[in-house]
Formats: structure tokens, sequence, C-alpha cells
């Protein structure tokens, strides 16, 4: 990124006069962008924590074969929930919290472009994630049938499910009025000299990630219509006594389902990208190269679905057609992870909190990359469908993925949002905390699918028994080392030593030239990018 | 995109099929790319990705056919 | 304010793609139906055509054919004449199953067949059988209907007991599902 002209450096002082109103008022009504990605990260880590204790629930009653804290109808329910909840309510909305924040500073932008769309598409998620959570209360209970709402199970439940149904609706309203904002924002409101190709990655990450975003969101949305005029108005899209026929909700859901697990880490790829060049004080290694891997991603992530399906029956052609596409992602995204690996090469690294979360974000993320691969082979597949295994490999891509980015994202900006730095020793501790007992979670769960142990189970055969006490006890110590995180956080935001406008040494972009604490109106004049 | 949009060279068919081509596999050299952002309009590089898509759908499934012949 | 036009033209036409990819997903469903059609797959309310080869009866082998009946929210009475039957792979059978309807109500259902191992699927071939149409039945009526199915000779030795399941499930009134349009204009 070239030098940067900044000609009104006081600007933070003289609008004081219509600074946001006070209380809860400025939240409920705030059109702010900083405002709203506050309320967006917030939102997201409660939703964090929630799915959190329906995890650690779920790990307690697996700590020991049998049945001992829940029954199994609502262990089903605790898995679904757990599922929407980290994907819609979690990982998602922290990402847009992230846009929110971030976007406008780093291409110039005084705000969004749709300031009042975004206050709604933030206040939208309240209610879906009220939605989902009392839906445990109805009779019935909540939705049991797995995040993917497969039918019939999806079509014969209770009322929690129309609940769910909603509240998927509601999610998806707010992520496409989400992502027409970024979109436009990117495209319209960059600041003069800030082209296309001097944008930084995670603002490239994000507008591809926004596109895909678009493309699917709406055929999520006509899916759970389906289910829900199946189930209510007597339609037989799913139902196979009436011609209908639940292979095809598989079709549509992962239609949508592949492209959103690209949505869930693209932007984490463009974070990490952010992150690895400041401190190895090097610049990125092949710009280009990046978005033009992240382009092909975003394509190559329509052509894969079926390999979701593998075992629900289809010619052994269209076996090995989704088998080899599958397995052709991995060369764009191994372009990436090389290219990170070779911005780090000969740099000059410290290893501050948030490149501490980049580079375990690279190494476990290989491994559930890798995992992956196992799993796009065909024979291999059928074996290890719906096993741990499974379970394994996108909690790698996941958690060790997308929210290990969230987490280095975080401190990687939150001098820049607090104005304060935050205690060093402890988010460090934070990290190691999170490795350790990541791995101890999820690294043994490989050999429990292996091993044939099925997902979504209550109860367990005794030979499964000790790598399941083992992941629990991972699982807790992870749950338990979050709160650190929140902890960590809450203290920055109150206090302590004051960061600089430049934050991280050798720090580029937009957002560094801003004092920090970033001001409420960022780039009110334009300035120039060079 | 509207700076593209106003240089009067056009990028030839070739040029296209090179930038996609090289986009599908993910990498791309610094200055090669600068002449992309040069020459490229949005139109092209669109419909070069959806020509070059359905020519990696349909030599994935010639491979296919191959396999399973 | 910076240019709010061009970011207003932008949202018109982000709106259109979502609504787009909305209908896209709607138009999924034919597009399914007709590519099944085409690859002849999921036929299972249709009539298969037999290829000459496969009508070579292998006598070295017995199979079980269990039958099985099932109805599932209707007021009928469903069962097989035998419950099970014995044939050579390659062999033309027929079996008889029987129909009542219980109720005072003229009660139109649908078969869904089923079959046991899954590896039965690819080998059985229907000629005629009651699920390729939807049977109308007038109050306390009784039917019996036939299905005609072979399982090719090239049936793995393995195995020497398969189960046909039939489930019939009520079709209300006005629902003309999609399938059997499209079972009709074939027959």
């Amino acid at each position: 990124m070239a030098a940067v002209h900044h000609p009104d450096h006081g600007h933070g002082h003289e609008h004081e006069h219509h600074g946001p109103p006070s209380g809860i008022m400025r939240w409920l009504t705030t059109t702010n962008h900083k405002d709203i990605g506050t309320l967006y990260l917030w939102f997201s880590f409660m939703m964090f924590l929630t799915g959190g204790v329906m995890a650690l629930t779920i790990r307690s009653e697996l700590f020991q074969p049998g049945l001992q804290i829940v029954e199994p109808e609502f262990f089903n329910q605790l898995t679904t929930l757990h599922g929407l909840v980290m994907v819609f309510g979690a990982i998602m909305p922290a990402f847009v919290g992230f846009a929110n924040w971030q976007i406008p500073m780093m291409i110039g932008a005084p705000d969004m472009a749709f300031a009042r769309m975004n206050n709604w598409s933030f206040w939208l998620l309240p209610p879906a994630a009220l939605l989902l959570i009392s839906s445990f209360f109805v009779p019935g209970g909540a939705a049991a049938g797995g995040w993917t709402l497969y039918p019939p199970l999806s079509t014969q439940m209770g009322m929690g499910m129309d609940m769910t149904i909603f509240a998927v609706h509601i999610l998806g309203a707010s992520s496409i009025m989400g992502s027409i904002n970024i979109v436009t924002t990117i495209l319209n409101m960059r600041a003069p000299g800030m082209t296309m190709m001097k944008m930084p990655l995670f603002v490239w990450t994000w507008l591809i990630t926004a596109y895909l975003l678009l493309a699917v969101m709406p055929v999520l949305a006509g899916a759970v219509t389906m289910l829900l005029t199946d189930r209510q108005f007597g339609t037989n899209f799913f139902n196979a006594a009436g011609g209908g026929d639940p292979i095809m909700f598989q079709h549509i859901f992962w239609f949508f389902g592949h492209p959103e697990v690209y949505i869930m880490i693209l932007p984490a790829f463009g974070i990490v990208s952010q992150i690895i060049p400041t401190f190895a004080r090097k610049p990125l290694f092949g710009y280009s190269s990046m978005v033009y891997a992240t382009a092909s991603i975003a394509i190559l992530s329509f052509i894969v679905w079926a390999h979701h399906m593998f075992t629900v029956g289809m010619p052994v052609t269209a076996q090995l057609f989704f088998m080899y596409a599958t397995m052709l992602i991995a060369v764009p995204t191994g372009v990436k992870v090389f290219n990170w690996t070779a911005t780090m090469w000969r740099g000059s690294m410290t290893f501050e909190a948030p490149m501490l979360f980049a580079i375990g974000f690279i190494f476990l993320f290989t491994i559930g990359g890798f995992s992956g691969i196992v799993l796009a082979v065909v024979p291999v597949d059928i074996q290890l469908q719906e096993t741990y295994y499974v379970i394994a490999h996108f909690h790698y891509v996941l958690v060790s993925g997308s929210l290990f980015a969230l987490f280095g994202g975080a401190y990687y900006w939150m001098p820049k949002w607090t104005g304060n730095m935050y205690d060093e020793t402890l988010a460090k501790t934070h990290f190691w905390l999170s490795m350790v007992f990541f791995n101890l979670t999820f690294f043994v769960q490989h050999f429990l699918g292996l091993a044939g142990m099925p997902r979504r189970v209550p109860d367990y055969a005794l030979q499964f028994a000790d790598f399941n006490m083992i992941s629990s006890i991972g699982a807790f110590g992870f749950g338990f080392s979050q709160l650190l995180f929140l902890y960590v956080a809450l203290k920055c935001v109150r206090g302590g030593k004051k960061a600089t406008d430049q934050v991280w040494e050798d720090a580029e972009g937009l957002e560094w030239t801003l004092p920090s604490t970033a001001p409420y109106h960022s780039f009110e004049t334009p300035p120039l990018v060079k | 995109m509207k700076e593209e949009a106003n240089k009067a060279v056009k990028a030839t068919p070739i040029q296209v099929a090179k930038a996609v081509f090289w986009a599908f596999f993910g990498v791309r050299k610094n200055s090669d790319h600068a002449a992309d952002v040069e020459l490229l309009t949005l139109k092209q590089v669109v419909i070069g990705g959806v020509i070059g898509a359905a020519l990696f759908v349909g030599s994935l499934l010639m491979l296919v056919k191959f396999m399973t012949s | 304010m910076n240019a709010v036009q061009p970011n207003l033209a932008m949202l018109k036409k982000l709106l259109i793609v979502a609504m787009v990819m909305f209908a896209f997903g709607y138009a999924m469903i034919p597009f399914y139906k007709k590519i099944c059609e085409v690859a002849g797959l999921n036929n299972l309310l249709q009539p298969d055509t037999i290829v000459e080869e496969t009508q070579q009866v292998d006598t070295s082998r017995l199979l079980t054919v269990e039958l099985d009946a099932n109805t599932r929210g209707l007021p009928w009475q469903f069962k097989p004449l035998q419950s099970t039957v014995q044939m050579h792979p390659g062999e033309l059978v027929e079996v008889m199953y029987e129909i009542k309807n219980d109720s005072g109500r003229e009660v139109t259902g649908q078969a869904i067949p089923s079959y046991a191992p899954l590896l039965v699927s690819q080998y059985i071939k229907k000629l005629e059988c009651f699920c390729f149409t939807k049977q109308v039945l007038k109050p306390y009526e009784t039917r019996q209907m036939p299905v005609q199915f072979l399982i090719e000779s090239g049936f793995p030795d393995d195995i020497s007991t398969v189960s046909i399941s039939y489930t019939f499930f009520e079709l209300s009134s006005d629902a003309t599902s999609s399938n059997d349009v499209r079972t009709k204009s074939k027959i």
C-alpha cells in the first residue's frame, strides 16, 4: 500500500456536536459502521458462548459410554442447534462484524454504502437467535435432524422445526442485505487512487465472499421454504409419497452448503493475509496469486456439492466427477498456504498474539484441508461418511480455521478499535491454551472416526471410551480458555497502555493512518492513495 | 472497474484465456497481472470465466468417461 | 455525501441477483427430475425395459424373495397373497397383492417400493407394478394387483434372500404429483 496523504488530521474532534445519542438508543438506532461492527462482534461472541455451552453438554454426555446426563432426543436437539448457532450465529456474523469495522477504514470510505440497511441487517439477528434458542422450550423441543435439516426428519418434526426454518429465513435475509452493502461499499466507495488491485486482501476476500453469499443464501431460503410448504401447505417437494424426493433436498442444500463453507473460510484467509505481512515485516508474497486463488476457490465451490452425498446413491461417473473436482480445489488452496509460508520466509518475524493465531491457523487449517482431501476420495468417504472423522475434519477447518483467524484478527485490530493495547501475556496464554486443548479435543476424533464411531450418537461402544474421554477433557479446556478472551477483550475496552496510531511496527494500510481509537467517522474527506 | 472500461485498447481472446487459466490455477505473475488489469474489461473476465468453467467441467467429464469406459 | 445514485443502481442489480438465485433454487427441481429421467436414475415408478441377455435363467441358483406390505396414514388393508416366493435369477415371476378400503370414502393411494439389500435395486427389473400408477379405491372396495419382475442373473451369488417392500401413502385428492403425470405419459 502506498503512502497516504492525510489533509485533515484533526477531524475527529470537529464532529462531536453530531455524535451518537447516548444509552441504549445509540445502539438501537445506530447507522455507524463501527457501532454496527461492534454489535455484530458482541452478538457473535454471545452466540459463540451459547453454542459452546451446547457443545460442552454434548461432550459431557460423551465423556463416558452410556446415557448419563441428557436424553437422546435432547442430545439430537443439541447437536442440531450447536451446528446452526455456530454457523449462522457465531462465525458468519463475526466476519460481518469485521467487514463492518474494517472495510470502510481499509478502502478510505466514510461509512458503509447503505447505513440504515446496515442497522436493519444487524437487528434482524437477535430475533432470529431468540427463535432458535426458544425452540428448545416448545412442545417437541428444538429441531433435531442435524443442522443440514434433511427430510424426511425435517418434514416430520414439531413446531421447533418451523421456528428453525423461520430463523434461517431471517438470518438469510440479514446476510443478503449485509452482502449487498459490502459489495456496493467496495465497488463504489473506494478512496481516489484505491484501485481494485491496491485493495487489502481482506477486502478482496470479503468482496468475493459477498458475491458467494448473494448467490447461495437465496438458494437456502428456497430450500427451507420448500420444507415449510411441505410441512404446512401440503406441497410435495420432498415427500416421497406425493412424488417428491428427499434426496433432492440434499442436492439443493449442498448447492448452498458447499459455497457456504467457503463463505466461512475466505474472510479468514483475508484476515490471515493481513496479519502475516505485518509481523513478518515483508509485503504479502504473491498478492495477485492470492486474489486469483480466492476467485478460483469461489468458482470451484459451485461444482463440488455432491461430495457431501457420495453415499446417497449416484452413478459412478458422477462420483468420479465430484471427486476429481473436489481434489482440484486443493490446488488454489495450496497456492495460498505456500504464499503465506513464502511471506514468512526470511522475514523478521515477531510472535505477538495475532501472529500466533495466524500461524496456528495455517498449521491446523492445512491439517483440516488434508483430511478434506482424504474425505474427497469416494471409497474412503463411503467408509468414513457420518463418522467422527468428518467431525474432526470440519472442526479443523472451522474452529482452528475460521475461529482462530477471527481471534487473530480481533487481537490485531483491537488496539485500533479501543485505543488501548490488550494484555499481550494473557492473549498469548489464550492462544496456547486454545491450541493445546483444541488438538486434544479434535485430533483424537480422527481416530474415533477411523475406528468407526458414528456422529450424532449420545452413546457408543466401549472401545471408543478412552478417546472420547480425552476429547471431552479437551473440550472443557478449550471452552473455558475462551472466557480468557472475554476477559482480555473487556480489559482492553476499559483501559490499558495507549496504542499508537500505527499500533504495529510496519503495519501498512489505510486503517493505521487513523488515530487509535478510530474516530466515529473515519474518512469524511477521502484520503489520497498513491 | 470503471477505470478499466474506459481504456480504448481491449484484450485479445488469447489474453483473456491466459488470465482465466492462471486464475483457475490460482497463480499469476505480478507483471502479467498488472497487464490484465490494464486490458481486460469486466465483461471479458465474466464471459471468459464462464467459458473456462464450462471447459473445466467438460474436461473433467471426459476424464471420467475415459476412466469408466 | 458522495454519489448515492450509483449505489442505488448497484442495490437494484444485486437484489435482482438474489431474486434470480431464489428462483434458481426452485428451478433445480424440474432440472433434477429431468436429469434423473435422462440418466435413468430413480425410476422406481416406471416399467423397466429388459435386455435380451438378462433373460437367461440361471437354474443353478434359487433366490428367496420376501414380500412385504405396509400402509401409512390411510385406512387400507394391504398384503401380498403369498409372503415369500422362490425364484431363479433371470426368471420372470408374477406375485399378487391385495388392497382393501376399510373406510366409507374414496381414497387415492400411491405405493412406493423399497428393496433390501440395497444392491438389489440395480438388478431388479419390473415389467408391471401397481406402483406405476396411483390407485383409487371406492368405499370398501377390494382389489388384487400384480407385480411382474425378474432379478437379473448377474446378481451376486453371496445373497440368497432379498426383500421387496411396498408402502402405500395417501394422496390428497388434488395432489397430482409430477411423478404421476410423468408415469402416465410414459405408459
